[in-house]
């Protein structure tokens, strides 16, 4: 692994620093004058709906794309005029399953290793341990033509560290995986970041982010709208619980969030697909005979719970996650 | 350094193309069953005309190999994954090119052997050095064709089929599998007349190095052109 940048005392504490990007395709805007500030060692997660240009972020990030405007710097180094120092010091997880069909899993993983110029005897020692870690070790000379998805997508993670990169993209790193194997990919990016390697990592799923980030950036449509820890965000909605029911007069919705917002410890209300309604009531839970007398409303499958992330980016766009 | 890299990339490739079956059949199968077909579905004489265009084949043949190659790194993503690491562009084109110029050199000699086993017997043997390099200047203008192509598919399927639109015409209009050449300025035509002055012990500098400057033109410019097409469609925006 080479040494950590040296280049600029000030940088020192921040891995990743922009001004402004944007990247536009033609009529699209999809990065649309980001700043981000992302402390070394830190593991941000970027959060936000398909489309978001949480993908964008990080191809210009990692020196795939080059902005339409804006400066970056990744690790003290230039995107524009030092990608290829910055190449040498991190690691890309793309979300598609980026892997050579016809080539073992150990192949996959040394190709990458021989693209950082890794000694022989390194890169097979550590391929072996991570094959290991991901449990493919039994599987680590077949053809990856053969594995299943989720086999591929633990590969897919193991190409992206294999160099003991300073600072890891992961690009939804679990999408398509089964709860298990989700854990142990989650495990595996909390073993790096330990280590002192800085994550970025890109989820639309409220779990993922809220378990593993200690920093949260939501992004929408090209914009961040949000940025803190995960409990400060969910802090500015409120303490109250959430309430969340379906109801049949959908042309009445709006009439029944006002009839809630009556009630002086219901803090908000908001409609929410076609058919349902979010409302947040401080001591929701012991209140809601209370509420549903007020509201005079059939309200079905309800479900009363905590704020969760979901809830934050409703709260900022009307919409939900994966809408 | 990146001469270790692009070491490890023509591996790869080389890995990947020996692991299918398919290409596996086209590098040998391809050839065998072209000069067997020729040798022994003709009179004899229709064999010792054809034998300059035959050793043409497999140069054409690389096209389809090349565009599909490059193409299906485009379609898996590959390309872009390799972007992310310390290795350049370049480096990353060359492998590729590098690795199909073998194949196609291993194709040529195949059926350079093929010929000769089966009676074809040029009047000079002191040039017979030249029935493999022209053929292998040839795979030049292929490199470049097949760039080309891999530029403007979305998949190796694609590349795959529409391939084709290119090789016969450079077969049939360009002498491989026809006499004479329809189009004498294309490359196979070019070529193929310089092999039959060579087989006919005619080495001149008309005959043959005229055409063999044709030639690598034909070759530069077409791999110039498809360099440029790719790294522009490929590149990062």
């Amino acid at each position: 692994m080479l040494p950590r940048n040296q280049k600029n005392v000030f940088c020192m504490e921040l891995a990743i620093e922009t001004n402004n990007i944007k990247k536009y395709f033609d009529d699209i805007h999809a990065v649309d004058g980001i700043d981000l500030k992302i402390v070394k060692g830190s593991l941000c997660g970027i959060l936000g709906p398909n489309g978001a240009g949480k993908t964008t972020t990080i191809r210009m990030l990692s020196t795939v794309l080059s902005p339409t405007s804006g400066d970056i710097s990744v690790l003290g180094f230039d995107v524009k005029k030092e990608a290829r120092e910055i190449k040498k010091r991190i690691g890309v997880c793309p979300q598609e399953l980026v892997i050579y069909p016809r080539l073992t899993a150990r192949e996959n993983i040394h190709i990458i290793a021989q693209m950082h110029l890794m000694a022989k005897k390194d890169y097979k020692e550590r391929t072996d341990e991570l094959l290991g870690k991901m449990n493919l070790l039994e599987r680590a000379d077949s053809t990856v033509k053969g594995f299943s998805g989720g086999m591929k997508r633990r590969l897919n993670v193991l190409m992206a560290v294999v160099h003991e990169p300073e600072l890891l993209f992961f690009d939804e790193p679990t999408a398509g995986l089964d709860p298990q194997a989700r854990r142990v990919v989650w495990d595996f990016i909390r073993d790096f970041q330990e280590k002192g390697s800085t994550i970025i990592l890109t989820t639309h799923s409220m779990e993922e982010a809220d378990d593993l980030s200690d920093e949260l950036i939501i992004i929408d449509r090209g914009k961040i709208i949000a940025q803190g820890t995960s409990d400060e965000l969910k802090g500015k909605l409120g303490e109250g619980d959430i309430i969340e029911f379906r109801v049949k007069e959908i042309d009445k919705r709006n009439e029944i969030i006002e009839r809630a917002k009556s009630l002086d410890y219901v803090q908000w209300g908001k409609e929410v697909g076609k058919h349902r309604i979010v409302i947040n009531a401080l001591d929701g839970l012991k209140r809601i005979s209370e509420i549903m007398d007020v509201l005079e409303v059939k309200m079905e499958d309800m479900k009363i719970r905590k704020n969760t992330l979901e809830d934050v980016f409703l709260d900022l766009t009307g919409r939900r996650l994966r809408d | 350094m990146d001469v270790l890299r692009l070491w490890y990339l023509t591996i790869k490739n080389f890995k990947s193309m020996i692991r299918d079956k398919a290409q596996l059949l086209w590098l040998f199968g391809y050839p065998l069953i072209f000069v067997l077909l020729y040798r022994f579905t003709f009179e004899d004489g229709v064999f010792d005309i054809m034998a300059p265009g035959i050793l043409i084949a497999g140069p054409t043949i690389l096209i389809m190999q090349l565009a599909t190659h490059f193409a299906e790194e485009k379609e898996l993503g590959t390309l872009q994954r390799l972007v992310t690491t310390p290795v350049s562009r370049s480096t990353i084109l060359l492998s590729g090119l590098l690795s199909q110029l073998i194949v196609g050199a291993i194709q040529i000699i195949i059926f350079m052997i093929l010929e000769l086993l089966l009676g074809v017997s040029p009047q000079n043997t002191a040039f017979i050095s030249l029935l493999f390099f022209i053929p292998f200047l040839v795979t030049f203008s292929s490199l470049g064709f097949g760039l080309l192509l891999a530029s403007v598919v979305k998949n190796a399927g694609s590349a795959g089929g529409i391939a084709w639109f290119i090789i016969l015409p450079l077969q049939f209009l360009g002498g491989v599998v026809t006499n004479p050449p329809f189009l004498p300025f294309l490359p196979t035509a070019l070529a193929v007349d310089s092999l039959r002055s060579v087989m006919e012990g005619i080495i001149t500098f008309e005959a043959v190095g005229l055409k063999l400057i044709y030639i690598v033109i034909w070759g530069i410019g077409l791999s110039l052109l498809g360099i440029l097409l790719f790294q522009r469609k490929t590149a990062i925006l």
